[in-house]
């Protein structure tokens, strides 16, 4: 933070604000860039034009960042521009492993963009880390094909005038084989740039135009020979029957007898680098020198019998033989990997803006300027009503219509600004598959993403807190789940591993499933080590069903390990994941399968705006449940409940539903009332009714959220203003649910400050 | 005419004021029957008691939640925190009470419900007597005494409001 602000005061905070959001946008874009670019170089091509955009991304954020001041951002894009002008000019050559770093430069430039925001720490030390390792790969030129353009005939002079991207893409040429075309061509002065485009437009399909220089050369005044030099596959007869023209004369560079000459001396004078045909160095040994989390196979330091204890890999004693050849050959990841980014990064993009499509704005406009309208008619109304000749009931007619247009845009206009709010969720999901891309080669295993959904809109500010605890999800997916390649040949899987990350709206609400197809979970591991966590006993453990057996995982220090190194040991456990789901009124669920796979499902509101809420009063106190977790509300017949161990239990149309006296959870004076109402919630898949004094009716609502001096209190999201002054509490329907319904300790005691899970 | 007056007396009053040394405003407040005051600085405004909702769960010491300009704020009730004794029997706040909107610069404001507030006075260093003054271990938020010159021998309870924002 220190000394990246600097340049603090050089612009106001809309600049500032502006810079973050430009910054995360260009950040984003590399991210993209890069998958695209990993994509392209798992086939065996590297893309050129994409080296390009990276590097013209890195360029920008360079100047953006020393114009604001962020000196740690502009050190690291300077360094990297060294890097990729050097991938762009074939100096170096791209490697997964130099991926690696160029996609850990883009996770540390988010946080370094975080740090400037004020949240989290700058992280100087892997910065340095990073610089150090891109220091050493820029002074490995890879060479090569020096020999190869000096067997050509060409003017050495040439040479002094390419550029070093032309000299680049003229020895790459080269390599592929192509044959160098010189084209002369005499073009009219007065029409030059028309005819140059048209001449390139027809070269295109035959080759690269690797550049073009005037000749000097028997020119008059009003006309330019040009001298174009050209890569093509053909032969000089296919090119003359593509660029045809009066003045164009194409010949084939010949090779020479022996590639003797050394490229001549011009090339170095002109400062190209000294490409002599020396050693190639290996570039993957450059990658995996600064790669420590791909340990050489057969290196597997966990003793089996510990490795056997992870969350999702069963243990080997308890099921099947496949699963005991699963766990010991997990590769250990060392401190080194566990302070890898992907341990403390964060994918929360630091920008608050949100891109609108001006379609939408227009829509916006219009309502206003409807009720703008309105509030003329109503102008209009009260001058009338001041003169007493007005007819009352006239009067009313006209305010009872106002009201109506007005209500009508209104709702309209709520609407619109809840769309606007709308961004799709694969900005999320891009970031996402650069994260699987990392983790997989950290635990060197190979992962397949596949993400359908992506177009689904949800709040923008749900996609923000979505997608640490996603990350945290497909991480324990790569990490605990999806088995090493050989152990998934050995019981009949693909080899590489599938992750599925789906999104689909489903009425009011979300639902976004990851999905593994990976070793699964056996509820008997994870009890028994619920049961050795002390989270339950023994004797709660043998009631549970697999299903509130799977929920044990997001209970607060839930592991299955022992070894506190271990990426999954380190805290972020998945209760963390829960608890920020929860605060989004959303809820996680879990199915497994051994051998199979796992599958979460999140579902979530789409948004956090404007609610519809049922108003209940429990004794003789207002509060709000949002509708849309109430299925419905039924008048209690106190002779269908029973207590069932040490809950009450409805019966309502032949199903039992278990019920909570909400003015008892909530310490509340009792009032015995002759009628009370029962409120069905559902959340996911569970039912819970809540017992309230009264029903008041709907209303649509902005929540607020309490004060921090409030944040220990559970139950509630917040509270909303009724109109009157009065302030009525939302209930936090998932969270309520959760606490009553919920297996291990939640169960059997009564409310507990929620600090104890903090 | 009135406002040259007016004018003068403000003048007059900064002189003297500036003669005295550096002065500090309190806003004294009852509670309980004693008088208390804290910084003027970190009251942010001083509100009517509005329909306060009560929630549950939340530590003892919290009245409730109030809606100031469409703003959430927590009411903190003065009386329990110093655990002095309940101020009605039905739990309303007296027609005199009032809801001090402490502010310290942290973020969030939060109500402090007293019983009633006095006046504002001008205390120089030598008015105030440090809370050791009063022998043996004092509460971290008693910051001193205030016994103002021209007071006619009130003694001022002066409150530090850190703690008690950072622990309603």
């Amino acid at each position: 933070m220190a000394e990246g602000g600097g340049g603090r005061d050089s612009g106001g905070d809309k600049a500032r604000d502006e810079f973050f959001s430009e910054a995360q946008e260009l950040v984003d874009g590399l991210g993209r860039d890069l998958l695209a670019l990993d994509k392209a170089l798992k086939h065996g091509r590297t893309d050129a034009e994409l080296v390009n955009d990276v590097f013209r991304g890195v360029h920008t954020l360079k100047g953006l960042s020393a114009l604001f001041g962020v000196t740690r951002m502009a050190g690291l894009s300077h360094e990297l521009e060294d890097v990729l002008d050097d991938l762009r000019l074939g100096r170096l050559e791209l490697t997964a492993g130099l991926l690696d770093l160029l996609f850990r430069a883009v996770g540390l430039y988010s946080r370094v963009l975080s740090a400037e925001k004020g949240d989290g720490e700058e992280p100087s030390s892997e910065i340095e880390e990073l610089l150090a390792a891109l220091g050493q790969t820029s002074q490995r030129p890879t060479g090569g094909a020096g020999g190869a353009v000096a067997q050509y005939d060409l003017d050495p002079a040439l040479f002094g005038v390419l550029t070093e991207y032309e000299e680049h893409r003229l020895r790459s040429n080269i390599q592929q084989g192509m044959s160098l075309f010189r084209i002369k061509v005499r073009f009219a002065l007065a029409t030059i740039d028309s005819a140059l485009d048209e001449l390139k437009a027809s070269a295109r399909p035959h080759g690269e135009i690797i550049t073009y220089l005037p000749t000097g050369s028997g020119a008059d005044v009003d006309t330019i020979e040009l001298e174009i030099l050209m890569a093509g596959r053909g032969t000089a007869e296919v090119l003359r029957g593509a660029i045809t023209g009066p003045n164009v004369v194409i010949e084939e560079v010949r090779r020479r007898a022996a590639a003797t000459s050394a490229l001549p001396a011009a090339a170095r004078a002109s400062g190209a680098p000294a490409v002599t045909p020396a050693p190639e160095a290996p570039a993957s040994t450059v990658a995996s020198g600064h790669m420590p989390a791909e340990p050489p196979p057969g290196v597997v330091a966990t003793p089996p019998a510990r490795g056997s204890g992870e969350a999702r890999v069963p243990d080997a004693t308890s099921s099947g033989d496949a699963m005991a050849v699963a766990a010991p050959a997990h590769p250990t990841r060392g401190g080194t990997a566990a302070r890898g980014a992907a341990g403390d990064m964060s994918l929360r993009s630091v920008s608050q803006t949100v891109r609108v499509d001006i379609r939408k704005l227009d829509l916006l406009m219009t309502i206003v300027g409807e009720l703008a309208i309105v509030k003329t008619g109503i102008t209009r109304l009260s001058e009338r009503a001041r003169s007493r000749a007005a007819d009352p009931s006239k009067l009313a007619m006209e305010l009872q219509r106002l009201n109506r247009d007005f209500d009508r845009h209104l709702a309209q206009m709520q609407g619109g600004i809840l769309e606007v709010r709308m961004v799709p969720l694969g900005q999320v999901f891009d970031k996402l598959a650069r994260v699987v891309r990392q983790i997989s080669r950290e635990l060197g295993k190979e992962v397949n993403l596949v993400v359908t959904g992506a177009e689904t809109e949800i709040d923008k500010l749900i996609v923000e807190e979505l997608s640490d605890p996603l990350m945290h999800m497909i991480r324990n997916a790569i990490d605990h789940a999806i088995e090493i390649r050989a152990d998934r040949l050995r019981v009949g899987k693909p080899p590489i591993g599938t992750i599925a990350l789906n999104a689909f709206q489903k009425g009011n609400h979300v639902v976004i499933e990851v999905e593994d197809d990976g070793a699964g979970m056996d509820p008997r591991v994870i009890a028994a080590a619920a049961v050795r966590r002390a989270i339950i006993t023994a004797e709660e453990a043998a009631d549970l069903s697999p299903r509130e057996i799977f929920a044990l995982v997001f209970m607060p220090g839930f592991t299955t390990r022992d070894v506190a190194t271990d990426m999954s040991g380190r805290g972020v456990g998945l209760d963390v994941v829960k608890t920020n789901i929860a605060k989004l009124g959303g809820v996680v669920d879990i199915a497994s399968e051994v051998g199979i796979g796992t599958k979460i499902t999140i579902t979530l509101p789409i948004t956090l705006a404007i609610i519809n809420v049922l108003l209940v009063e429990i004794a003789g106190r207002l509060f709000a449940v949002p509708l849309a977790s109430v299925d419905e509300a039924i008048l209690l017949d106190g002779s269908q409940v029973r207590a069932v161990d040490s809950r009450e239990v409805l019966t309502v149309r032949g199903a039992s539903l278990p019920i909570c006296r909400l003015d008892r959870l909530f310490g509340l004076p009792s009032t015995r009332r002759a009628r009370e109402y029962v409120v069905i919630a559902q959340v996911a898949t569970r039912r819970l009714g809540f017992v309230v004094d009264e029903i008041v009716g709907q209303r649509d609502i902005v929540i607020k959220a309490l004060g921090p001096s409030l944040k220990g209190v559970r139950g509630f999201v917040g509270a909303t203003e009724l109109g009157d002054q009065r302030v009525a509490l939302v209930l936090d329907v998932a969270a309520l649910v959760e606490e009553v319904l919920s297996p291990g300790e939640a169960r059997f005691l009564p409310w507990q400050p929620a600090a104890r899970r903090a | 005419m009135a406002l040259v007056s007016k004018a003068r007396t403000e003048k007059r009053a900064a002189r003297r004021a500036g003669e005295m040394g550096a002065r500090t405003e309190y806003l004294a407040f009852a509670l309980a029957g004693e008088d208390y005051a804290v910084r003027i600085a970190h009251v942010a405004e001083i509100l009517k008691p509005p329909p306060i909702t009560e929630v549950p769960r939340a530590s003892p010491t919290v009245l409730g939640v109030v809606s100031v300009r469409g703003r959430l704020v927590t009411v903190v009730d003065l009386r329990r925190r110093f655990r002095l004794p309940e101020a009605t029997v039905d739990g309303l706040p007296d027609r005199k009470a009032r809801i001090l909107l402490a502010d310290v610069g942290r973020g969030e404001q939060i109500g402090l419900l007293v019983d009633e507030v006095r006046q504002v006075w001008r205390l120089a260093a030598d008015e105030i007597e440090p809370a050791n003054a009063l022998g043996g271990e004092q509460p971290a938020h008693i910051a001193g005494i205030g016994r103002p010159a021209n007071g006619d021998g009130i003694v001022l309870i002066l409150l530090d409001l850190h703690p008690i924002l950072d622990s309603p």
